[in-house]
């Protein structure tokens, strides 16, 4: 199994970009969290992707730590 | 959306749903941090939950959604029969702040599919096993503590439908640093499931080789999450499941080469009676600029069945307004096969465990599409409801459609809604 080039890409900026942010990891007052308190920057699944998730869930052979449903409660995998 | 199971609407459920409906509007809800899909403690995946006391308001959230899907790998058939389902959900989310520090979740919610695909366990186009409903009902409470860092939640929930029957209960603690810059939280559930066994039509007079009729699932969720800069923060996830019990489908069919495809030839899958799954997730998001913000997710996944499997997901929410959102999404999958997975005709007689499902096949699957959210600063729109008069807040709408398809050949649609709404 290996990932598509685009893939690769698109991890390797996401990689790159946590690891440009620890590199500059400060303590945050709470006064300075206008950006960190925004809707869009919730680290988490948005509320509406339940269904998504649901149905990956079933689809798919692998799941779990997205807040999704990983095994009980239904006959998915 | 159990789409492994039969027949009909319990009619008994749908009537305990409705009369639950008043009652539960009647109470009050806040932000929702309930896990929507059927666990009533707080989304640990979610660093920094909801103060309890932080709102005095009830939320109310409706959800829904219509899922399509359509393929000929369907594992009824043997892997070789048609996939195609609908699935039409509407949930039903209510918070309940009960005091200055202690909140109540209820979550409710129906699943009606039909499907082309069980319609095939008795080879009867248009029988009973054609449709399903699925009801589900979790409640959560959710109580911070005196130092106003940590937060302890317990829930318990169940789901029911025509040949499955679950029940669930759970736990969750989450402790933020004193700045706010750092969260730990770490919850747990149980699920005890009972399965009702429905074989395919030819087999029932066949020795049933799956053995028992219940399954047990033990999570342990586990999310740190740290503030990297003003622009920037991360979390890191985990979900250690350990499942025991009837892990088959006994509705599916799997043929064997030695044997061939003729009917009655077929045996029901069988699977290991234990599954345990490690995936590791992580979640970075950064504001670009006050137009542009970027959400990554990746997860990396492995479990004793032999499935490995890489996850990649990118959003980008664009503030076409302050308060108008349009959030184009993409989301890479790809996975190997279990190693009791083989297509049609390709087991052997002499195999231990057999499986035609392609839900474990090794695939790859793409996904993408658009989201648009509007949440003005002042609502939607007010009316009044019929309790006391009280004047409810339509705060939010927020519309999504997705794309998938897998390299396997099957596609679906995905269209869903979420509208928030605020009793004072």
């Amino acid at each position: 199994m290996t990932l598509p080039n685009f893939a690769r890409l698109a991890l390797g900026g996401l990689l790159l970009a946590g690891g440009s942010g620890l590199s500059s990891c400060v303590s945050v007052a709470a006064y300075q969290k206008v950006y960190l308190n925004d809707e869009d920057m919730k680290l988490s699944n948005k509320r509406i992707e339940v269904y998504e998730t649901n149905f990956q869930s079933y689809r798919e052979g692998a799941g779990g730590a997205n807040g999704g449903k990983v095994g009980g409660g239904c006959g998915c995998n | 959306m159990h789409h492994t199971s039969s027949p009909f609407v319990p009619r008994g459920a749908a009537a305990l749903l409705l009369a639950l409906l008043p009652a539960l509007a009647w109470s009050q809800a806040t932000p929702t941090p309930n896990r929507i899909d059927g666990f009533g403690t707080p989304n640990t995946t979610a660093p920094s939950p909801p103060n309890p006391s932080n709102h005095g308001e009830t939320e109310l959230n409706i959800l829904t959604s219509y899922y399509s899907q359509d393929g000929n790998r369907g594992a009824v058939e043997g892997g070789i029969g048609t996939q195609q389902l609908t699935d039409l959900t509407p949930t039903i989310i209510l918070n309940v702040p009960l005091d200055s520090a202690t909140r109540l979740s209820a979550n409710l919610g129906l699943d009606y599919y039909s499907s082309a695909s069980t319609d095939r366990i008795d080879q009867v186009n248009s029988s009973p096993s054609s449709s399903d409903t699925r009801i589900h009902l979790d409640l959560g409470l959710a109580r911070q503590l005196a130092d106003k860092r940590t937060i302890v939640g317990v829930g318990a929930g169940f789901s029911a439908e025509y040949d499955y029957l679950s029940f669930n209960v759970s736990g969750s603690w989450a402790r933020a640093s004193a700045d706010g810059n750092r969260e730990l939280s770490v919850a747990g559930q149980v699920f005890l499931d009972q399965v009702t066994v429905i074989r395919p039509v030819e087999l029932r007079n066949t020795p049933d080789p799956t053995g028992g009729t219940t399954r047990q699932s033990y999570n342990l969720n586990i999310v740190y999450s740290q503030v990297l800069s003003q622009r920037l923060q991360v979390a890191v996830s985990t979900e250690l499941v350990a499942q025991r019990g009837l892990l088959s489908t006994p509705f599916h069919r799997v043929y064997f080469r030695e044997t061939g495809g003729a009917y009655g030839t077929a045996k029901t899958e069988l699977l290991p009676r234990q599954r345990l799954k490690y995936p590791v997730g992580l979640r970075l998001n950064y504001y670009a600029t006050d137009l542009v913000q970027l959400r990554g997710y990746y997860r990396f996944y492995n479990d004793n069945f032999g499935i490995t499997a890489h996850t990649f997901e990118l959003e980008t929410p664009v503030k076409v307004t302050p308060f108008f959102v349009l959030y184009p999404f993409y989301r890479y999958h790809t996975q190997t096969a279990a190693d009791y997975f083989a297509p049609y005709l390709a087991h052997s007689v002499t195999d231990e465990y057999y499986t035609s499902d392609y839900d474990l096949a090794d695939f790859s699957a793409n996904k993408f599409g658009l989201g648009l959210r509007y949440s003005p600063v002042y609502g939607i729109g007010r009316f009044k409801t019929p309790f006391k008069g009280r004047v409810a807040k339509f705060k939010a709408l927020d519309i999504r459609y997705a794309y998938y398809r897998q390299s396997t050949g099957l596609t679906a649609n995905l269209i869903s809604a979420d509208l928030s709404f605020t009793l004072p």
